[in-house]
């Protein structure tokens, strides 16, 4: 045994080129200056821009759960539709004012704004817990489809629960009240920027995609996540390695539908009214569009390729009259919402085939390649 | 080695008439075996002789038809396979189970599941328990690392190691989880010589001390002759000899199943 050890004793320091604790390096200079721009962007954008990003952000959050779920733990799901209309109704039902008061006639709980967004996000989660039993016996393509009907239900209680829904016209979604700060229309001056709800959103939406990636972040590096991948990479020899493999796939999903329900909410109280065609099976394939092209399994992936899914469209929408070839819509050229949506699809298919492992893959391409200039110490890998 | 102490209680693992049929096929015959506490126990065979069969039942991953495998007082049959692992028995796969691009450290960590509690919240929350449960199993994986002879690698990702370390790494990481029995499907298969002699001594060294039992599947004899304390004979899912390895080696059973009829009557 001991010549073993004595070969490979190796000094425990070589490992890693351990950096120690030195000034703050370029990293943290570039995350302070993204969060300064972040912050002071509501003061210089209009609205679009704002509902753009808003959107962007809220897919975000969607995209992290079904990341966790798909990308870090191989279960395939195309029902995330589906959990973010259950938190975006959930929203809607339990914090509508009922039918007295001049509403709109339909179901609500009256509860303040705030405990219905966090009811509604347990609500999904509810929800993914009632359909973990299903999800932690299937695998792969068969609980893709086994998602599916959750659409399918989805959709047609969406259409016909009319007291609860408002059926095919949807309902308005109360704004939120946080600590006495209404997220509405109602003129807030900051700074001589009037703040309508964009701009007070953005701020919600800013926090609240942080908080979910930081968590996100933490289970994916800590002990879920190692038996989370040890599912995804072999899901026999996960067992064997002591990791109840079916109670983890529940419990990931559940996990991931709250990611959604969050989505939901937000996405909700930034278009201010939900209806029921945005929550079907397009959206959930938006979602699996978006952890392909940012990178499977891991939180970057996820937010970058929310970004990318969400802000592409609406970019080439808004300056596609610049691109050749395109003309005002009815005088025969193409029009610039389709001129949008061929390089859209161009982009997508461009970055699957070129970019395997996504837009985080090139990212820390570009990092090493930094890293290896001359003079900087070289990493050993 | 005094940082890696022998474990006391070491149960010994019975199987006894271990059946199991695949719709008509019977891939393994009443069995029976007893792997005593603290010794290599090797179990040979021809291809497709049930070796595999065996440790699948043994972990859980099939069910047995018949038969029972019991670990000191526990009946590990109807068992599933993460409660077995709770109960101390770990395995390594005869194709590498190791994801290429998670680094070594991390797949050893994933081998600290059953004793560690982290859960979604703790570990999403980044709780200070979390935080030191995690910075004390890393320790621990670091010594079992250096046990092996594979700390200079923990850092890297499995993928990019030379096949031999990437093997060690896997009996890392089963020994990561404290086990008292240890299943190697195939440990030296596809080595060079070096990695062969480095292996089988880190294998005596898991015995002699740690004292945690091993079940060896193995084709090369040298191997497996050198490290056996006793070896039972497969052949066609039904065992054909059982014993110490100079008795079995020269078992006129075992000589025919592995060379032929012919070859006894010369």
């Amino acid at each position: 045994m001991s010549d073993v050890l004595a070969t490979e004793k190796g000094a425990p320091g070589t490992v890693r080129s351990a950096p120690a604790r030195r000034l703050p390096g370029p990293r943290a200079w570039v995350w302070a200056a993204l969060a300064v721009l972040l912050l002071a962007l509501p003061f210089y954008l209009d609205r679009f821009w704002l509902q753009a990003g808003l959107f962007a952000m809220a897919a975000a959050i969607g995209a992290i759960g079904i990341n966790l779920l798909t990308g870090a733990t191989g279960q395939l799901s195309m029902g995330h539709a589906f959990f973010l209309a259950v938190g975006a109704y959930g929203y809607c039902v339990l914090a509508g004012d009922g039918g007295g008061s001049g509403g709109d006639g339909l179901v609500g709980l009256g509860l303040p704004t705030w405990l219905a967004a966090v009811l509604a996000v347990l609500l999904a989660g509810a929800a993914g817990g009632l359909f973990s039993p299903i999800a932690g016996r299937l695998r792969g393509a068969y609980l893709g489809i086994a998602t599916l009907a959750l659409i399918f239900i989805g959709q047609h209680v969406l259409f016909n629960a009319q007291d609860l829904t408002g059926g095919f016209n949807g309902r308005d979604v109360p704004p939120l009240n946080l600590f006495g700060l209404t997220f509405d229309d109602s003129e807030l001056v900051v700074a001589a920027v009037p703040f309508g709800s964009a701009e007070k959103l953005w701020y919600l939406g800013l926090a609240l995609l942080l908080g979910g990636a930081l968590f996100a972040r933490g289970v994916l590096r800590g002990r879920p996540g190692r038996a989370m991948n040890a599912i995804r990479d072999h899901r026999i020899a996960a067992g064997v390695m002591g990791v109840p493999v079916a109670r983890y796939r529940a419990g990931v999903f559940v996990l991931s539908s709250m990611y959604a329900g969050l989505a939901g909410v937000l996405l909700a109280l930034v278009f201010q009214r939900t209806v029921p065609d945005y929550f079907g099976i397009t959206l959930s394939l938006e979602y699996l569009a978006m952890i392909v092209i940012g990178g499977l399994g891991s939180v970057s992936g996820a937010v970058a390729g929310a970004f990318f899914v969400s802000l592409l469209p609406q970019l080439l929408t808004r300056y596609s009259d610049a691109l050749p070839l395109v003309s005002a819509p009815g005088t025969g050229g193409i029009a610039p919402g389709e001129a949008s949506r061929y390089l859209y699809g161009a982009a997508v298919v461009a970055v699957v085939l070129f970019l395997p492992g996504g837009l985080v893959r090139v990212a820390a391409r570009l990092r090493s390649k930094l890293r290896h200039i001359p003079g900087d110490p070289v990493e050993e890998r | 080695m005094t940082s890696v102490l022998p474990q006391a209680g070491i149960p010994p693992l019975e199987v006894s008439d271990l059946t199991v049929r695949f719709a008509g096929l019977t891939a393994l015959d009443a069995v029976t075996f007893t792997v005593r506490p603290g010794t290599v126990h090797a179990l040979i065979g021809p291809n497709g002789a049930g070796k595999s069969t065996c440790f699948n039942v043994l972990t859980g991953v099939y069910r047995a038809t018949e038969g029972s495998v019991r670990l000191g007082d526990r009946e590990l049959t109807g068992l599933s396979p993460h409660r077995i692992a709770d109960l101390g028995v770990a395995r390594i796969f005869q194709n590498l189970a190791l994801p290429p691009h998670a680094t070594v450290e991390d797949s050893l960590l994933l081998g600290r599941h059953r004793l560690t509690r982290t859960g979604f919240l703790a570990a999403g929350l980044r709780l200070p328990s979390a935080a030191r449960e995690d910075r004390r199993h890393r320790a621990r994986v670091r010594e079992i690392a250096e046990f092996v002879g594979i700390a200079d690698c923990l850092g890297h990702p499995a993928g990019s190691l030379p096949y031999g370390r990437q093997k060690l790494a896997e009996l890392a990481r089963a020994l990561c989880m404290e086990p008292k029995v240890l299943l190697l499907d195939e440990p030296v298969a596809g080595m060079t010589a070096d990695e062969r002699r480095r292996t089988a001594a880190v294998i005596a060294g898991v015995r002699d001390s740690l004292g945690i039992s091993i079940v060896l599947v193995e084709h090369d004899m040298g191997v497996v002759m050198r490290l056996a304390d006793s070896v039972t004979v497969l052949d066609f899912g039904r065992r054909i000899a059982d014993g110490a390895p100079g008795d079995v080696q020269n078992d006129p059973a075992v000589i025919r199943a592995y060379l032929g009829e012919e070859a006894t009557q010369q």
